[in-house]
This record gives structure tokens, C-alpha cells and sequence, in this order.
């Protein structure tokens, strides 16, 4: 029964953590431009992470060891030099995004701008870092992140045509008025938002720190494969709401207010203060998973002692460039940059980075001295690689089409 | 245990150092060989670890950079790598485990220098986080 | 010296013939105790032309996926060789081979 209950925690944690910013802002961009033409990225976008979550997961649970530590020593320094600095540059950007979230979130609750919460946010960031156990924090932000199910239970609640979603996301197609290059474009970024880089090494570094072994395979396995599929229909029913009151209107999204707008319609004032718990706990706990992730990589790179498994004093280089990545995320933040552009932005140098941070973990996991028998079978190895041919067609394409479209204006 | 073969760059090179608790000292960065004078084979005497024995490996600007910002960190220039004797291997499989704890070993000073500067100045930097 | 000035040293053959690059040190672990370990002693080095796929390790060490990978760094090590030391004459410049043709390098396990 026991066991039962934290496969089940687990599993809620995978769901309500799921979402950050980047699947905010992009899954509501895109569904107030493009109904549910994209819905196929989603799904697309879903299954890789799963593959190589997974992936990552299970290196971390038979190793012992965090993905950064193995790339490292597989690929050589030069390679895994390159493999940092492009997951810290992204990681780093996906924290500002984070932060900034956060605050807008707050501005949305308050009426209080945004840049006046961004030190607070950091500060409580850190703080959560610094004190709180680390299977907790998971628990207690992924779960308070469900409350983002206001938006399923709005789309519901609006009665939209559902022949109608469905037929729009089983026939992809361009809407008039829109040109293709800038439908890949925005195929790219939901893309790079489902695959961020940050959420594999988190993954990996996650497992290490709660100590999971074999045995802890199985309940991996479901976190994942029923988890991210949840979170990812969840993802669907932001754009959902989107394309059902959105679309028609032509509300294009450039602030959280719009994002929110189907909720408020449908549910009123109680869907409205669901929402803001689930943007905060979102968006809040992406800052934590970011903030490590920075730490986790370089650490892991240049061998010190890290994590939040040992006091702090044991990591200091480990905390001290979690906080000094804190610090600069929120700088940045505060420089008044829109946080929604620097999300976009972020999105589109993720898919960048993408064939780079998943090449290593594609052989890692390979590799019978780290994996014994639980190396990848043949199936996950012809999908994985499948993949990684797609991520690097993505990625070659993603900063041209950026430039050509203006980033989707 | 006599015998076995370990190639430089696919075993030795960029392995996790641990120490007797099973933390992490380093990475093992580059070695040091010990040329006998008679044309024997050269054997490796030390395990070498830090910013200043992996920066000549990332080779040109990127490693010349880094072996500065490490000892602009240091406040002081030619900071030799950090040093740990073969005699200290008590194991060498997929990471190489030494006698000693890292303290003892002394090869971190940045480490030092951080816990020293920032990390003990705030509350709580003793307690394990989970 | 250090272990990592030997990686990349151009090696020659008797004639001056180029043969390669050093890829990796083969070290044996049969060297004077130190401590509680014997330790590694230079055997020999891998000569190669491309890095990488020696980096990977899979031209030494058994089949590993993804196909396609071990597959193209296999065609890539294929040409690699193994000069022993016995045969060889290091400068801080390069590797000297006193042979032409060289052995193909050893497997490991």
C-alpha cells in the first residue's frame, strides 16, 4: 500500500511539474494564433522527453551517477565542454524566464508590478534551495502545480465543439493568413519547450539525490510514462482554452492576463485563484529545478562535490554558483526585458541546444560499464536515435527561421 | 590486480576521484609519469586535479582562460595543480578511490575558498538538506 | 611529464612517413608498487587519425549501440594501430616509430 501511495505521489509530482513558463507562454501563444494545429509538436515533443528521461533516469539509478559526470568521461572534456557551456547558457536563460514568471504571476494576483516581486522571488528561490529537503520540495511544488487542471476543467466547462479541436489537431494545417516558415517557427519553440534541455539533467541529478537504485526502475518507469503524457494533455488544454477563446476574438497572447482570460471566463473568480496557485508553484518550482540544474552541470563537469544530499558546507563551490545563477537570473529580470520575450527567446535556444545535451545521453546509456545489462534495448535505441537525426534538423533550422520571421511576428 | 590494462583518455582521464567518505575530491584531470633514466617504460606517480591540470588539456584560448579566472580566484599566479600521490589509490574501477579525505588531501582551494568566504558566513550551512 | 602532453603527438614512421596521431597511452598496471598498488606502466600507444572515435572507446571494447554510432566509428578506428614503446622514441615534438607498419591494436577484455 505503501508503495502504492508514492507511486502515486510520484506520479502527481510528474504531472503538476510538467508545466513551467516556457509551456505556458508557448501553449497559449500558439493556441490564440493557431488553434490546435500544433497539437502534433506536443505529442511529438512528449514522447521524446519521455525516451530520454527515461534514459537519464535509469543511468542515474544503476551508475549512481549524474548525466553531466558521464559525458564528461565518455566524450572527453572537450565535448563535454561544449555540452556544458551551451545546457548552462540555455538553463541559465530558462532561470531568468523562471523568475520573471514568478513575478508575473504575482503581478497578476496583486496589481503590484512584477519587478518589484523579483527579489523577493529570488530570495525565496534560494532560500527553498538552501533549506529545504529535496524530495519535499519536488512533492510540494509539483503537487501544488495540479491547480493548473483549472484549464482543463475550463476548457470543459466552456463547451467548445469538440469534433471541431479534435478535426484541427488531427489535420494540422496553416490558418489563412499565416505563412509556413512562421508555423515551423512555432513548432520549433513548442518543441524546445517540451524538451528543454534543464529537465533531463534535473532528472538525472534528481535521482541521484533521492538515492534511487534498481529497485527504483519500475517506479521511474511509471513516473514517467504516465506523468509527462499527463502533463503534456495538460499542456494541450492551455492551448485548448486558447484556441476556444482566443482565436475567435483574435486575442493574441503577449501577457499572462491573456493567458489566464479562459479561466477567468469560465470559472470566475475561484478558477482565477487556482490559477495564480498554479503559476506560482509552476513557475516557482522550474526556478528551483533551474537554479540546481546551473549548479548540477558545472559541478558535475569540473568534478566537485555537489547536491543538496550533503550540507552545504560539504558543496560550497556547488552553492555558491547556485547562488551567484540565481542572482544574475533575477539582474536580468530586472533589467526590465519583457519576461514573456525572454521566455520566447529562451525556447528557440533550447531547440539549439537540444542534439547537443541529448548525443551524450544517447550513448551514455549505452555503455555496458556504467549500465550492465540495463543498457537500451533496440526499440528505445532505433526511437532514440530517430530523435536525435530530429533534434539536429531542428536545430540547424531554428535561428535562421527566427531571424526570416522575426520571431514569429 | 597485476596486469590490467588501463588505457589513458578511455580509463584513466576525466574519472571521478572519491575519498574515504566516498565524496568527491576532483576529477582525475591529467597524471603525472615519472621518465626513469635508463629508457624504461615511463609509470605514472600522481593523479593531478584542478583548473591548472585541465586547462592545458582544453588546449588555446578556452584553457589559457581558464587557468587564469582560477588563479584570479587564487589571488595568486602559477598556482601548481593539485597533487595527489599514486600511493594514496586504494582503488581504481570505474572511479579512482584515495586513502585520505579530502581535507587532508588539500587540493581544493577554490573549494576552500568558498566555503571559507560564503558558505559558512550564512545559517545553516552545516545541516544536510535531506 | 604529464599524461596529456603525449595525446596528439604526430607520429612518424622510420622514414618520416606520417602514421598518425597519438589517440591514447596503453598502460599496464605491472609497474613499481607504490603504496598498496603496482603502478601503470607505458605499454604502448594507439596511433589513429581520428579523435573521436577513440575517444568513445568503442574500437577497443565490445559491441555497444546505437548501431548506427558504433557502426561509423568502427569504419573510422578501422585504420588505427598500436606502436609499443619498446619500438618508439618520444620528443616533447612527437613519436618516432623504428617500424613502418604497425600492429593492430590489442582488444581489451
Amino acid at each position: 500500500m505503501k508503495s502504492l501511495l508514492k507511486i502515486f505521489l510520484g506520479i502527481l509530482t510528474a504531472i503538476g511539474g510538467f508545466v513551467d513558463i516556457g509551456d505556458l507562454v508557448a501553449n497559449a501563444v500558439i493556441g490564440a494564433r493557431f488553434g490546435l494545429a500544433l497539437a502534433w509538436v506536443v505529442v511529438l515533443g512528449v514522447i521524446g522527453i519521455c525516451l530520454y528521461a527515461d534514459m537519464s533516469g535509469r543511468v542515474a539509478a544503476v551508475s549512481g551517477r549524474g548525466t553531466f559526470d558521464l559525458v564528461r568521461e565518455r566524450l572527453g572534456p572537450r565535448m563535454g565542454l561544449a555540452n556544458l557551456l551551451a545546457s548552462t547558457f540555455v538553463t541559465f536563460l530558462t532561470l531568468a524566464a523562471e523568475i520573471g514568471g514568478v513575478a508575473l504571476a504575482l503581478e497578476l494576483a496583486t496589481s503590484v508590478s512584477y519587478l518589484l516581486f523579483v527579489p523577493l522571488v529570488a530570495f525565496g528561490v534560494w532560500i527553498v534551495v538552501w533549506r529545504m529537503p529535496f524530495e519535499r520540495m519536488e512533492q510540494a511544488f509539483g503537487i501544488l502545480g495540479l491547480c493548473l487542471l483549472a484549464f482543463a476543467v475550463a476548457l470543459w466547462q466552456l463547451g467548445p465543439d469538440w469534433s471541431q479541436l479534435l478535426h484541427q489537431a488531427v489535420h494540422p494545417s496553416v490558418p489563412d493568413g499565416e505563412g509556413h516558415p512562421t508555423y515551423v517557427f512555432y513548432a520549433i519553440s513548442l518543441f524546445g519547450a517540451a524538451m528543454t534541455p534543464y529537465e533531463v539533467f534535473f532528472f538525472s541529478s534528481g535521482a541521484v539525490e533521492e538515492g534511487w537504485s534498481r529497485k527504483d526502475l519500475r517506479t521511474e518507469r511509471l513516473n514517467v510514462y504516465i506523468g509527462f503524457p499527463l502533463g503534456g494533455l495538460l499542456s494541450l488544454a492551455i492551448a485548448g482554452c486558447a484556441a476556444v477563446v482566443l482565436l475567435p476574438q483574435g486575442i493574441s497572447v503577449d501577457h499572462l492576463d491573456q493567458v489566464a482570460l479562459p479561466v477567468v471566463l469560465s470559472l470566475g473568480k475561484v478558477g482565477f485563484a487556482f490559477l495564480i496557485v498554479g503559476f506560482v508553484a509552476a513557475t516557482f518550482g522550474a526556478s528551483l529545478e533551474t537554479a540546481l540544474s546551473t549548479g548540477y552541470s558545472i559541478a558535475q563537469y569540473l568534478g566537485w562535490q555537489w547536491g543538496k544530499r550533503t550540507a552545504p558546507r560539504e558543496a560550497a563551490r556547488f552553492h555558491a554558483v547556485v547562488l551567484v545563477a540565481i542572482i544574475l537570473g533575477a539582474m536580468l529580470i530586472l533589467t526590465t526585458l519583457d519576461p514573456v520575450k525572454v521566455t520566447e527567446y529562451s525556447l528557440v535556444f533550447s531547440a539549439v541546444a537540444l542534439p547537443l545535451t541529448y548525443f551524450p545521453i544517447l550513448v551514455v546509456a549505452n555503455d555496458r560499464d556504467y549500465m550492465g545489462e540495463s543498457v537500451n534495448g533496440r526499440v528505445v535505441n532505433a526511437l532514440g536515435t530517430f530523435y536525435l537525426v530530429l533534434l539536429t534538423v531542428v536545430a540547424i533550422v531554428a535561428v535562421p527561421l527566427m531571424i526570416a520571421t522575426k520571431a514569429g511576428q | 590486480m597485476a596486469g590490467r590494462v588501463r588505457d589513458l583518455a578511455l580509463h584513466l582521464l576525466d574519472r571521478q576521484v572519491l575519498d574515504t567518505d566516498g565524496r568527491a575530491v576532483g576529477n582525475v584531470d591529467d597524471v603525472e609519469l615519472h621518465v626513469p633514466e635508463d629508457g624504461s617504460p615511463p609509470y605514472v606517480v600522481a593523479i593531478l586535479t584542478g583548473p591548472q591540470a585541465l586547462g592545458p588539456r582544453l588546449g588555446g584560448l578556452l584553457g589559457q582562460w581558464l587557468v587564469f579566472l582560477s588563479n584570479a580566484l587564487a589571488r595568486n599566479q602559477d598556482e601548481e595543480p593539485g597533487r595527489i600521490g599514486w600511493e594514496l589509490v586504494t582503488d581504481l574501477g570505474s572511479a579512482v578511490t584515495v586513502a585520505k579525505s579530502r581535507v587532508e588531501l588539500g587540493v581544493h582551494a577554490n573549494e576552500d575558498r568558498a566555503r571559507e568566504y560564503l558558505v559558512d558566513r550564512i545559517p545553516g550551512a552545516r545541516d544536510a538538506g535531506s | 611529464m604529464r599524461g596529456a602532453d603525449l595525446l596528439g603527438l604526430p607520429v612518424v614512421g622510420p622514414g618520416g612517413e606520417e602514421l598518425g596521431r597519438v589517440l591514447d597511452v596503453r598502460l599496464v598496471q605491472d609497474g613499481p608498487l607504490l603504496g598498496a598498488f603496482a603502478t601503470l606502466r607505458i605499454e604502448g600507444f594507439v596511433v589513429g587519425h581520428h579523435r573521436v572515435a577513440s575517444r568513445l572507446g568503442y574500437d577497443r571494447v565490445d559491441a555497444q549501440g546505437p548501431k548506427p554510432v558504433w557502426w561509423a566509428v568502427r569504419a573510422l578506428a578501422r585504420r588505427n594501430r598500436y606502436l609499443r614503446w619498446e619500438d618508439a622514441s618520444v620528443t616533447a615534438g612527437g613519436v618516432t616509430s623504428s617500424r613502418a607498419d604497425l600492429e593492430p591494436v590489442p582488444a581489451i577484455r
